[in-house]
Parts: structure tokens; C-alpha cells; sequence
């Protein structure tokens, strides 16, 4: 299969949730859903086989967007997909995926540590990567974090 | 003797001083006599908050810091920033460079491979391979050296290209070298598939399945061994490997044995790829000007570590520095196989399962936190008293 191919097959499989899709390179497909419909698309995705999980992006829009964008790369051959998705800094909260990536689980916990995004139904909510004595209620890639003590 | 309630299982933590690597991570075994029944994981040892800085420096600085995350393949490291920082400039590197990129590459990768060859021995208990495979890594490790000035952190990228050529002298003594290797692989490809001692730690040990494979998301090597191909240099070719294929190398058991086979004949592939760069290289400038900010946009970079697919999200303001740097290594892709595998092993086999996908917690881990001694307070420092600190001990050595 081309990798256009995939990229044609992904988009299809993904048309019920879509709200915006973008080619920003030939070989990558950004699709924009709404955090409700994350887990049926991963579902739709994993059904048709295609590709795995590279990587879980936590971006910080900044204190003008007041959001954050959740990024889940997927990767088949060479062909990229990135589903993102968009919440309000006041209600950052995204569904897990760990229901069907169970390997999600590592990048999830990352995400909720170092955002302060909540993952809803992600078993593990211990700390990946920061220390024990880490002050609670400080997420070091936020924006606004302060860092010195 | 106390009667009460007998505890159904032990759980045996491992680390953070780990008995099995020179690196920091702890684990959680529970067991059932000598049988595991559970694994869990708690990295960041070695978090040093480097997406982070990488917001504060640069994006000439953050070529130095990012290719510091790892110690082993702090070149793929560099590759991959250049390569998606370039993207995002509409810059492309001459081809000297992205061949002279990949030379650098293969030959990391085989410094790595032998590496994990002596440490993984060690591991089973066979010293003298571990000696050996150290003594000859020595040889690619000179070779590196006489290129780059380093034995480490070779610092051969810049943005835009590379910071040195390859000389005739370089090309005799990487062939020297090269050819040293071959015989030398030959023979512990044959030492590793026939000893029956060591063969006794590896084979059906720690399998993981085609279907695991794939559900699990496994990368690079582990994956390759297990019938699985996902290697960036042949799925989506970047750099010189564009117009030098790279024959992937399978296999199908799985297990313990075959990761070492497929790193060993690797091996022979990466030879193989270097005297073809040494014999093709293109003419040419080393590198082309890169502007001081490149424009506002996103760039998605993948190369293949000796670990596995390295993947790199770069976002651009453009101002002087990124706005956000986002760096997954191989190492956390493959750890949750390890977790996996690790169930209805024996306790002993776990040191070499878990060094079977040659895990790298620097790579892993990415704040600062310092307790100094005889102090029970820890504080977190920030990058310039960490700079200050660093500074003053230096001075005081002096």
C-alpha cells in the first residue's frame, strides 16, 4: 500500500468525527475531533489495523488561547497521522485511550504530570517521570509555570 | 512464628540502582516463588526538564542540549533536531552533509550494538564476551574520535549540515576498522547462536509474539525480532539513506536469541552502508546558510536510533527559541514489552529480558532537582543557578 493509500484509508475511517483535516507535509494528515469522539476514532483506527501509536504531544496555546492541544501521532509506514485535539485551560480534561492502546498508558501518565491535564480512566495516575518531592499542583510544561522556588 | 495471614505474593523492587544496567530506573516484580505475576515501572531518575529548557535557549543552543540527552546515540539525537528544524526553515542540507550524517549514524549504531552486546553478555554471566565485544568496540570508538574530536557527543551536526569533512586518512582507518569488525562480528554471531551455555538464557526466553509486537507498539530492534519491520531508514528513508537502501534485517522467534541476532547482523548491514557512503560520498559544500529563526510552523522529524524510531515534534513561533520541543525516544515505546514479556518468567531471566530491548533512561527521563549532602532540604534550582553552581565548582578546582 502507498502511503497515500493509507492516508486516504485513515481519513475515511476517521470521516464521522472529523471537523477539519489538513496535509501539512505530502505525507502527514492532521485531523481535528472533538475530545468526545477521541476514543471511537482510536477504535476506528485500531479496527482497520492501521499503523501504531508513536507519540502523545501535549501543547500549550498560551495565556491570549487560554487551550491546550492534545496531539496522538500515529504512524504506518511512512505515512503520519495526527489527531488533535483542542480544550479549554479551564476544563482540561481528555478521555483515555488506554481502553484500547493499553501502551498508551506511559505517554498518558506524562501528559497528566507534566500539563496538569486530567486523563479520565487512565488506571495509573502515579507520577512517570518527576520526583517524589515534586510540589504538587505545578506543571513545568505549562506556559505559565513557575519553576523557581 | 506468627501463624497469621500468609502473603499470598511477594512483590521484590528492583532499583533505582539497577542491578542490571548502569542507569537509573526501579521496577516492581511480584512473584509467585521464582515466577513473576506483575510488573510495574517508575522512570524519571534521570529527568532533567530538557523539553523544557529547550524553550529557553535558542535554536542554535538547543542543538548542544538536545544531543546531550543521550550518552550512546547523542548523534540520532542532533540528526533528528537538524533535520526537523531545517524542515521548518525550507532549508535542505547539502548532500556531502546528509551523507557524512549517515556515516556518523552507522557508525553510532555500531558502537551501540556492541555496547549492548558486552552488556547483555554480562548480564548472562559470560565475562569474557563482554571483555572482548569492549575491547573491539574500542575500534569504532577511535574511529569516531579521529572524525569528530569526541568519543562522545561527537557534535557533528549544525543546521544546515555538518562541522567537518572526511579526509582520505579518516577513509583508510574507518576501512581498517570495518573490515576488523566483520571478522569479528562473524564470530560472535556464531559464539551467541551456538554456545549452549549462553544459548540456554536466550532461547524461548522473553518472547515476544508478532501479534504482541504490534499491540504493544514495539520499535526498532525488539520489534524487528519479532517479525515485526519498523525501521524509519527503510519505511520513510531521510538524509543519505534516500538514495542508499538499507536491507532490513528479520526475525521471526522472538525471543531472547533473536534480538541479538538481529542487532548482530545489523551489524554486518551497518559495514555494508558505511563503505557504500565511503565509496559514493558526494562532492560538495559541507553546509548552506540557515536562517537565524526559522518560520512559524510545525515539523514532525523521525530517524531510526540504534533503538529504534526516534520521534521529534518541533514548533516554531517564529521567534529565537522553539516554542515547544517534544522528544519520544524508542526506550518508552519497547519498556511496556518489558512489563509485559516479564509475567510467567523466572525472576532470574527478568536482568536479561530487560536488557533485551536495550533500554536507555537517559534517553527516557528528561526539572532539576538537587539535595545537596548533609542538607535535608532539596530544592528545585533553576537553569542559571544550576549555571552558577556548575561555574563556582569548576573555579574552585581549578
Amino acid at each position: 500500500m502507498t502511503t497515500e493509500d493509507r492516508l486516504r484509508q485513515a481519513q475515511e475511517a476517521l470521516s464521522p468525527w472529523a471537523q477539519e483535516a489538513d496535509a501539512p507535509e505530502p505525507v502527514r494528515l492532521d485531523i481535528v475531533l472533538d475530545r468526545s469522539h477521541l476514543p471511537s476514532a482510536v477504535a476506528a483506527l485500531m479496527n482497520i489495523r492501521w499503523g501504531y501509536l508513536v507519540a502523545i504531544t501535549g501543547l500549550d496555546l498560551g495565556a491570549e488561547a487560554k487551550q491546550y492541544e492534545v496531539l496522538y501521532h500515529f504512524g504506518s509506514g511512512a505515512a503520519l497521522l495526527t489527531l488533535r485535539v483542542r480544550i479549554a485551560h479551564a476544563d482540561s480534561v481528555v478521555p483515555s485511550i488506554t481502553g484500547i492502546i493499553p501502551a498508551a498508558s506511559v505517554a498518558e501518565r506524562e501528559l497528566s504530570e507534566m500539563f496538569g491535564i486530567r486523563v479520565i480512566g487512565l488506571l495509573d495516575q502515579s507520577r512517570l517521570f518527576l520526583p517524589d518531592d515534586w510540589p504538587d499542583g505545578v506543571y513545568p510544561l505549562r506556559k505559565d509555570a513557575v519553576l523557581e522556588k | 512464628m506468627t501463624t497469621g495471614s500468609v502473603p499470598k505474593r511477594f512483590s521484590i523492587p528492583i532499583g533505582p540502582q539497577h542491578p542490571a544496567l548502569k542507569e537509573p530506573g526501579h521496577f516492581d516484580f511480584s512473584v509467585d516463588g521464582e515466577v513473576v505475576t506483575g510488573a510495574t515501572v517508575r522512570l524519571g531518575y534521570a529527568h532533567r526538564g530538557i523539553e523544557k529548557a529547550a524553550e529557553n535557549q535558542n535554536w542554535v543552543q538547543n542543538l548542544y542540549l538536545l544531543e546531550r540527552i543521550c550518552g550512546i546515540c547523542s548523534h540520532i539525537h542532533a540528526t533528528a533536531y537538524c533535520l526537523g528544524v531545517e524542515k521548518l526553515a525550507d532549508v535542505e542540507a547539502p548532500p556531502r552533509a546528509q551523507a557524512i550524517r549517515v556515516l556518523i549514524a552507522e557508525l553510532e549504531r555500531v558502537h551501540s550494538h556492541l555496547l549492548w552486546l558486552g552488556v547483555t553478555a554480562h548480564e548472562a554471566g559470560f565475562d569474557t564476551l563482554f571483555m572482548y565485544s569492549w575491547r573491539d568496540r574500542e575500534t569504532v570508538m577511535d574511529i569516531l574520535e579521529s572524525l569528530t574530536g569526541n568519543r562522545v557527543n561527537y557534535s557533528a551536526n549544525m543546521l544546515g549540515g555538518v562541522k567537518f569533512d572526511v579526509t582520505d586518512d579518516n577513509r583508510k582507518a574507518i576501512e581498517r576498522g570495518v573490515n576488523f569488525l566483520e571478522t569479528r562480528t562473524r564470530h560472535y554471531l556464531n559464539v551467541v547462536t551456538t554456545d549452549q551455555v549462553f544459548v540456554q538464557r536466550t532461547r524461548g526466553v522473553g518472547v515476544i509474539t508478532r501479534e504482541q509486537a504490534e499491540q504493544l507498539g514495539v520499535i526498532g530492534p525488539t520489534a524487528r525480532a519479532s517479525g515485526v519491520l519498523r525501521d524509519v531508514r527503510v519505511e520513510a528513508p531521510y538524509a543519505a539513506y534516500r538514495d542508499i537502501p538499507v536491507q532490513p534485517v528479520i526475525e521471526t522467534a522472538g525471543d531472547l536469541e533473536a534480538r541479538f541476532v538481529v542487532r548482530l547482523k545489523e551489524l554486518f548491514e551497518s559495514y555494508r552502508l558505511i563503505r557504500v557512503i565511503l565509496e559514493q560520498m558526494p562532492p560538495g559544500d559541507l553546509n548552506v546558510r540557515m536562517p537565524r529563526r526559522p518560520k512559524a510552523g510545525e515539523a514532525i522529524s523521525r530517524v531510526e536510533a540504534p533503538r529504534g524510531e526516534l520521534f521529534y515534534f518541533i514548533k516554531s513561533n517564529g521567534a529565537d527559541n522553539p516554542e515547544r520541543v517534544k522528544v519520544r525516544t524508542p526506550t518508552l515505546c519497547n519498556m511496556a514489552s518489558v512489563l509485559v514479556t516479564a509475567v510467567g518468567q523466572q525472576l532470574a531471566d527478568v536482568p536479561m529480558i530487560l536488557a533485551g530491548i536495550d533500554p536507555c533512561f537517559s534517553c527516557n527521563d528528561r526539572a532539576v532537582t538537587i539535595s545537596k549532602a548533609g542538607d535535608a532540604t532539596s530544592a528545585v534550582w533553576s537553569w542559571q543557578q544550576l549555571r552558577q553552581y556548575s561555574q563556582a565548582y569548576y573555579r574552585r578546582r581549578l
